[in-house]
């Protein structure tokens, strides 16, 4: 065996990082007084104990409870539980908190926070750093405005108040520029009853059940809000104000919400998904929709095999152990599971990962070919009788139910064949046979009505079933995935995956060797393709061959959460109604998500001027494309909330162009703690709050089988400056920002009287205590958390001490939830949330959360839907398919020789990351580009040689800033065996040009960039621009996803 | 309508296997460290439920080897320092390979650029597709016969074993060349130099207050601002010392995500570290230097990996 070493943190011997010296900024960006205060604390606190005065108590100060604040990670989206040590104010150690999944199990509530403060919980690195997101020297903490063109990195301090004005009033902002709009000018319509009735009829218009005429000539009056009173189903001009979120979790999710659709009545709010992993959860949606009342509704985006209890375990892509969702929840499952003897786990993957490390076996399939390996097992195990006949021949709840089956699935339901394609359920009516809403299934050749719901008379059906009935052909959905598997040999579908045959038999035979304890896991590796959804389809419904929905080992829903806005029973305060004047926002979205082409006034035939995505949202790479093609609008001003499309999304490059034109993006504002890469292009810049100075109510993964309900909470005094707000102190945040705009333009539902007569939002606080109120009361009537005690009040108070009044007032918090509520409140924030105990997230050879419902094998709505570029209908089961352009036109680019992928190192979150000097000079100080021996030998390739990467629509192998600076996509060689042949990875989160790693000038003092912050390459600007519509990345059509891993390189020495 | 059970129903049943496995660990559910030390699940939850009392905690009907060797820990420290045995036990099988013990006792121990406690080495065997990775933890080893104590150079007394096992410096004593001396000795490079750097130096706001802050090691405090001890000395793990006064785990232990690494007094049968060095397969690295380390590893095969082992490189 050869034997040879990777990665640079090789066995002893360390990397010593060579430190430039940097000149000392002037505190530019705003220095805090508030840190060199913390800083005397430290130094008193010392002198103390020169003195020899230190209290043996205060030797332990870390274990104290009065020095300790629980709140919730946000290095990665797994949103940690956390446990914040503090000294005299300053956060410096973070643990897991044993209360959360920081423990395996964690202690239970009851345990009081004197004696949890003794025991910490796990975390991450990302998370041990958070430290270091906090303190981060290259911290923005006061409004910035650009002092030249957009990107020109040049910037002045200006008061915050001025900022709000200017860009609430618009006008000559920027000399030699166009004059700006301002929000008021967007802020068109402000009547509640106008927008309802209007947003009504606007759909009708829509669905072609009222017209144009009709409609202009009802609201004759109020044409001038719509964006254009030509096409009413555009909406209004407050659509022209979008909200792109990067990263933005519940509780920050449900307040902008209020503020810019509720509030400011635009519909275009929008989370980073697409660029993540969103079509895994579509189709995750697809396959859990139920039929209620004509519509395929209310489908579970995201489930994860219970790994306390499986046997096998078999992971597409990211595993367990260095993204997903995420290692510090999911890692010591699987390793007691391993290490036990209870549980192996397969791992189908183009590069050896941490997780393969631990594998049985290791499947390195070609990039994308994730549904081939599916269809494969799934052909394997049908030829084979290996699947669970008796939980998929179950057609109804009560048939289920004898089986000791919660979920059951619509594989014997009959699809009718319309011109040969499989197009939609046969309805009970069609035959006769009784209502619209029921099913039909075939038994012996006789056809029987069926109400998945019917908890009476229990149904089952053949799996295999073809005819015709009333001239209608129909074949069973199982049928159909079956004739789908068919399409190859399994020599074949190994074949077109590049793995051997024997390999994936064995995997498929393991995989049903174990009963219900074995599953199938997915998350972003299969799904950022053009044929990410069909991928996720094929994988989730290997998990139905198996009959594992529900089961301990099997498909879990996870515990989930109790619900934060108030709306169960027994909660006090539901914010969803508490809206005065709320706005009915109405109007196809920017991106045309969740939108149908042809129910809309623009369909014009096929193509459209760019994609529709019916079943998807979140379509993050769409939204600076689509406002540079004003289509189907253009937009006006652009909120940017902790996101970085330019460097985070596929081809973001071109999103610089975008960003860079005044004409295309007539304001633009970003919320960010650092200057990031594309909040560099912003026009303001107003500094955010990091997670650890502030509130949220992030949920849990669905991998954690009880519920949890985590509650962020400030742990540190904000570093932002403080700002005066409805007359209110606060620290510059998102949440001030929108207070102020609110303030400003008078926005519904803020505001002394925002929540209803003298009930404020005015502050944060406001509206996140409330919804640590409703989480406290929980689900229903009884659920109640008990009230903290006089010592838990005690610890409460004495944790908060440091924190100033602009942050927390204890009268004032418990004036806002109340005193009935204030202890309860209390009970859950000195917990950093509300955790049921584990064990009661299982019950008996079940799991107690379960999603007990139908699953479609067969997915009606999809299969229902035509592309909107090709017109072509998608499938209703899944297929294997290859790389599509926007028209559907095959891509290959086989003048192009490795296939180009990437991964998170564990020590890689979001941007932020780079901030964390431990990780960054510790343990990877820069990213590389991996390839295999066979590679690098044919090309005279070795370690640290430096190569570009060089794409069909990026020949030059460059990020061009548009501002005279050009960053060539060059990075190191590094050799691994651990990849496929033909395949290259780049890790995610190097290649920095902003975010501290460049020099800026602030009131013309120049601010030099940490050249630690700059190393590596970023290889997003290789992968492929859709040459139809130029200026976005390749999207799975379905699902939304942005391709990451259907780009082919060439490596050209530097 | 009579439901009627399928005729083609061909799964395998694992019923017996997983009964095999359920009355192991009894109809708790995870079980996690018990299945993996394979001693008697239900004394061990028995313990875990005296100790929960004793923390005020109710036991969640699942181990927590965490907790339980918190338990452990307070036992040891109700006995004598020189009746105290530390060791440590990492089982290689459990390592994931995240680096998060790295960073906790980077922040733990206030220690700067360069020197770093703790590492996970990675090492890579084998020729695509059939390939390994193996990840090995490793610190100071708490030697009982520490080649840096006696190494040329260092003066007498500047490394000394405690009655604990732990090995300490004596940041006043081990300095400059005489530090320097030390690292070279130490065949598991677990031992570096205190240059003085911070790892914001030089940035735009300047030092940090996490990196200026007062820490505690070998029972004293230090602050490293102004040039202060331990800038110049040799550093080293030291098992979280400070930690264990307080009856709490090192750092590393309680951050580590696989659950890998266990901690405590070898000289009590009771201890989890006892049982699962009676009941593994362990090795200690360098074994043939006759050091006698203290950090164990356990040396066991997982299922369809090719089995590697530290001592392939380290006999």
């Amino acid at each position: 065996m050869e034997r040879r070493e990777t990665v640079p943190q090789n066995c002893p011997g360390h990397f010593m990082i060579s430190r430039r010296n940097l000149l000392k900024s002037s505190a530019l960006l705003g220095g805090s007084a508030l840190l060199a205060r913390q800083l005397d604390g430290i130094s008193g606190w010392l002198a103390r104990a020169a003195a020899d005065a230190l209290t043996p108590a205060e030797a332990g100060e870390l274990a104290r409870p009065e020095n300790v604040i629980y709140s919730v990670c946000l290095q990665c989206h797994t949103a940690c539980p956390i446990k914040g040590k503090l000294l005299d104010g300053v956060l410096v150690k973070v643990d897991g908190n044993p209360y959360g999944h920081g423990m395996l199990p964690p202690v239970v509530s009851e345990t009081p926070p004197v004696e949890a403060a003794r025991v910490d919980g796990k975390v991450c690195p990302k998370g041990q750093s958070g430290v270091q997101t906090l303190y981060d020297p290259y911290r923005v903490v006061k409004v910035l405005k650009r002092a030249g063109p957009r990107g020109s990195n040049r910037w002045t301090v200006i008061p915050f108040d001025q900022a709000i004005d200017e860009i609430v009033n618009g006008g000559n902002l920027f000399p030699g520029e166009d004059p700006v709009p301002g929000l008021r000018d967007l802020f068109v319509l402000r009547d509640a009853a106008l927008a309802k009735a209007m947003a009504a009829d606007a759909k009708k218009v829509a669905e072609g059940t009222m017209s144009v005429a009709a409609f202009k000539a009802k609201y004759a009056d109020s044409l001038d809000v719509l964006i254009d009173a030509d096409h009413p189903d555009l909406g209004p001009r407050n659509n022209q104000f979008v909200f792109q979120a990067g990263r933005i979790e519940h509780g920050r999710k449900e307040f902008s919400k209020r503020w810019l659709i509720d509030g400011f009545g635009s519909v275009n709010w929008y989370a980073h998904t697409t660029i993540c992993e969103q079509s895994h959860h579509i189709a995750y949606k697809m396959v859990t929709n139920q039929y209620r009342h004509g519509q395929w509704t209310g489908g579970k985006s995201h489930m994860k095999p219970d790994a306390v209890h499986a046997e096998f375990i078999v992971f597409f892509g990211t595993g367990a152990f260095e993204a997903n969702f995420g290692p510090p929840a999911m890692a010591e499952k699987i390793t007691e599971g391993i290490a036990s003897g209870r549980l192996k786990i397969a791992v189908v993957d183009p590069r050896f990962s941490k997780t393969a490390a631990k594998a049985w076996k290791w499947l390195p399939a070609r990039p994308g070919t994730d549904a081939a390996v599916a269809l494969g097992m799934m052909r394997w195990i049908i030829d084979n009788g290996r699947y669970d006949a008796r939980f998929l021949e179950n057609a109804n709840r009560a048939a289920a139910a004898i089986d000791g089956e919660p979920s059951w699935t619509n594989a014997t339901f009959l699809v009718r064949i319309e011109e040969g394609r499989p197009s939609a359920f046969l309805r009970a009516s069609d035959i006769g046979m009784g209502d619209a809403d029921h099913f039909v299934v075939s038994r012996g050749g006789q056809l029987t009505a069926v109400d998945p719901e019917g908890s009476e008379m229990p149904v089952e059906g053949d799996l295999f079933a073809e005819g015709e009935i009333n001239g209608i052909p129909y074949k069973s959905a199982f049928q159909l995935l079956y004739e789908q598997t068919q399409e190859h040999t399994v020599a074949e579908w190994a074949a077109l995956a590049g793995v051997s045959e024997a390999d994936l038999v064995d995997v498929a035979r393991e995989l049903t060797a174990h009963g219900k304890r074995a599953a199938v896991e997915l998350y972003r590796g299969p799904v950022q393709h053009t044929s990410g959804y069909y991928n996720a389809q094929a994988i989730i419904t290997l998990n139905l061959l198996l009959g594992n929905p529900d089961w301990k080992g099997g498909l879990a829903a996870g515990g989930g959460h109790w619900h934060e806005l108030g709306d169960k029973p027994g909660q006090p305060f539901n914010l969803k109604t508490m809206h005065p004047g709320k706005l009915t926002a109405f109007g196809v979205k920017l991106t045309r998500e969740k939108a149908s082409y042809e129910q809309s006034t623009l369909f014009t035939g096929y193509p459209a001027r760019r994609p529709w995505f019916p079943h998807t949202d979140d379509v993050y790479q769409e939204i600076l494309p689509s406002a540079a093609d004003a289509y189907p609008y253009p937009i006006k001003a652009l909120f940017l909330h902790m996101g970085t499309p330019a460097f985070a999304a596929p081809a973001g490059h071109r999103a610089i162009e975008t960003l860079r034109d005044p004409r295309k993006i007539p304001l633009f504002i970003a919320c960010d703690i650092v200057i990031g890469e594309t909040s560099m292009y912003a026009d303001y810049l107003f500094p955010d709050l990091t997670y650890m100075e502030r509130w949220g109510t992030p949920h849990e993964t669905p991998d954690w089988p009880a519920k949890m309900s985590k509650v962020r909470q400030p742990i540190v005094a904000p570093l932002t400056e403080t700002v005066m707000v409805f007359g209110q102190q606060m620290p510059l945040s998102m949440e001030a920002v929108m207070l102020a705009i609110a303030e400003r333009l008078g926005l519904p539902g803020f505001g002394p009287d925002g929540f209803g007569p003298g009930q404020a939002l005015t502050r944060p606080e406001d509206y996140y205590l409330r919804m640590v109120a409703n989480i406290a009361y929980g689900d229903k009537p009884g659920e109640a958390v008990p009230d903290a005690n006089d010592q838990e009040i005690d610890v409460f108070l004495q944790a908060r001490r440091h924190l100033p009044s602009s942050v927390f007032d204890p009268a004032r918090w418990q004036a806002v939830v109340g005193p009935d509520h204030w202890r309860k409140v209390v009970y859950v924030l000195n917990r950093g949330g509300r955790f049921e105990a584990f064990a009661d997230g299982y019950d008996g050879d079940y799991m107690a959360h379960k999603i007990a419902r139908m699953f479609n094998i067969f997915v009606e709505p999809v299969a229902q839907t035509r592309h909107s570029m090709t017109g072509q209908y998608f499938s209703g089961v899944p297929r294997f398919e290859p790389v599509r352009d926007a028209l559907g036109r095959v891509i290959t680019d086989e003048e192009f020789e490795f296939q180009l992928i990437t991964f998170k190192e564990i020590t890689g979150g979001q941007s932020r990351t780079i901030a964390d000097y431990w990780m960054i000079s510790e343990l990877l100080p820069e990213n590389f580009v991996l390839m295999n021996p066979a590679d690098a030998a044919r090309h005279g390739l070795s370690d640290g040689d430096r190569v570009k990467l060089i794409s069909r629509t990026n020949p030059q192998g460059v990020w061009d800033l548009q501002n005279g600076q050009q960053i060539p996509m060059v990075g190191k060689v590094k050799v691994v065996q651990g990849i496929r042949p033909g395949v290259v990875a780049v890790s995610w989160h190097y290649g920095h040009w902003a975010y501290g790693a460049n020099d800026v000038l602030i009131d013309g003092v120049a601010v030099p960039g940490d050249p630690r912050r700059a190393t590596g390459l970023c290889p997003n600007a290789a992968m492929r621009v859709d040459e139809h519509l130029q200026n976005v990345c390749l999207t799975d059509p379905i699902g939304g996803s942005a391709s990451f891993y259907d780009t082919r390189v060439n490596l050209v020495r530097a | 309508m009579r439901k009627t059970s399928s005729a083609n129903h061909a799964l395998e049943t694992t019923d017996r296997r997983r009964f095999l496995k359920l009355a192991a660990v009894g109809a708790a559910t995870a079980a996690l460290a018990t299945e993996a030390v394979g001693g008697p699940s239900h004394r061990l939850r028995r313990r875990a439920h005296r100790l929960a009392r004793r923390l005020g905690m109710k036991a969640d009907r699942v181990e927590n080897h965490l907790i339980r060797m918190q338990e452990d820990l307070r036992r040891a420290l109700q006995k004598p320092v020189e009746q105290r045995d530390w060791v440590m036990v990492i089982d290689p099988r459990k390592c994931i390979g995240c680096d998060s013990c790295t960073i906790s006792c980077k922040a733990e121990n206030v220690t700067p650029p360069g020197v770093t406690y703790r590492r996970v080495p990675k090492i890579e065997f084998g020729a695509f597709p059939n390939i390994t990775w193996i990840f090995m933890p490793a610190n100071c080893m708490q030697c009982d016969h520490p080649a840096c104590a006696t190494a040329p150079g260092v003066p007498e007394g500047a490394i000394s074993k405690r009655p604990d096992g732990i090995v300490e410096i004596d940041y006043a004593k081990l300095r400059g060349e005489a530090a320097r001396a030390a690292a070279r000795a130490c065949p598991y490079s677990a031992l570096y130099v205190d240059d003085g750097s911070f790892y914001t130096e030089n940035t735009p706001h300047g030092l940090q207050p996490y990196e200026t802050r007062d820490f505690q090691e070998y029972d004293q405090e230090y602050n490293r601002t102004q040039g202060g001890l331990p800038v110049g000395s040799g550093r080293k793990c030291h098992f979280c010392l400070h930690r264990l006064n307080q009856a709490m785990l090192p750092a590393c232990v309680t951050t580590c995500l696989g659950g890998a690494v266990f901690f405590g007094d070898r000289s009590d049968p009771q201890s989890l570290v006892s049982e699962l060095l009676a009941s593994h397969r362990v090795i200690r690295t360098r074994e043939s230097l006759g050091m006698e380390p203290r950090v164990y590893y356990i040396d066991e095969p997982i299922e369809g990996r090719p089995h590697l082992s530290c001592t392939v490189c380290h006999p």
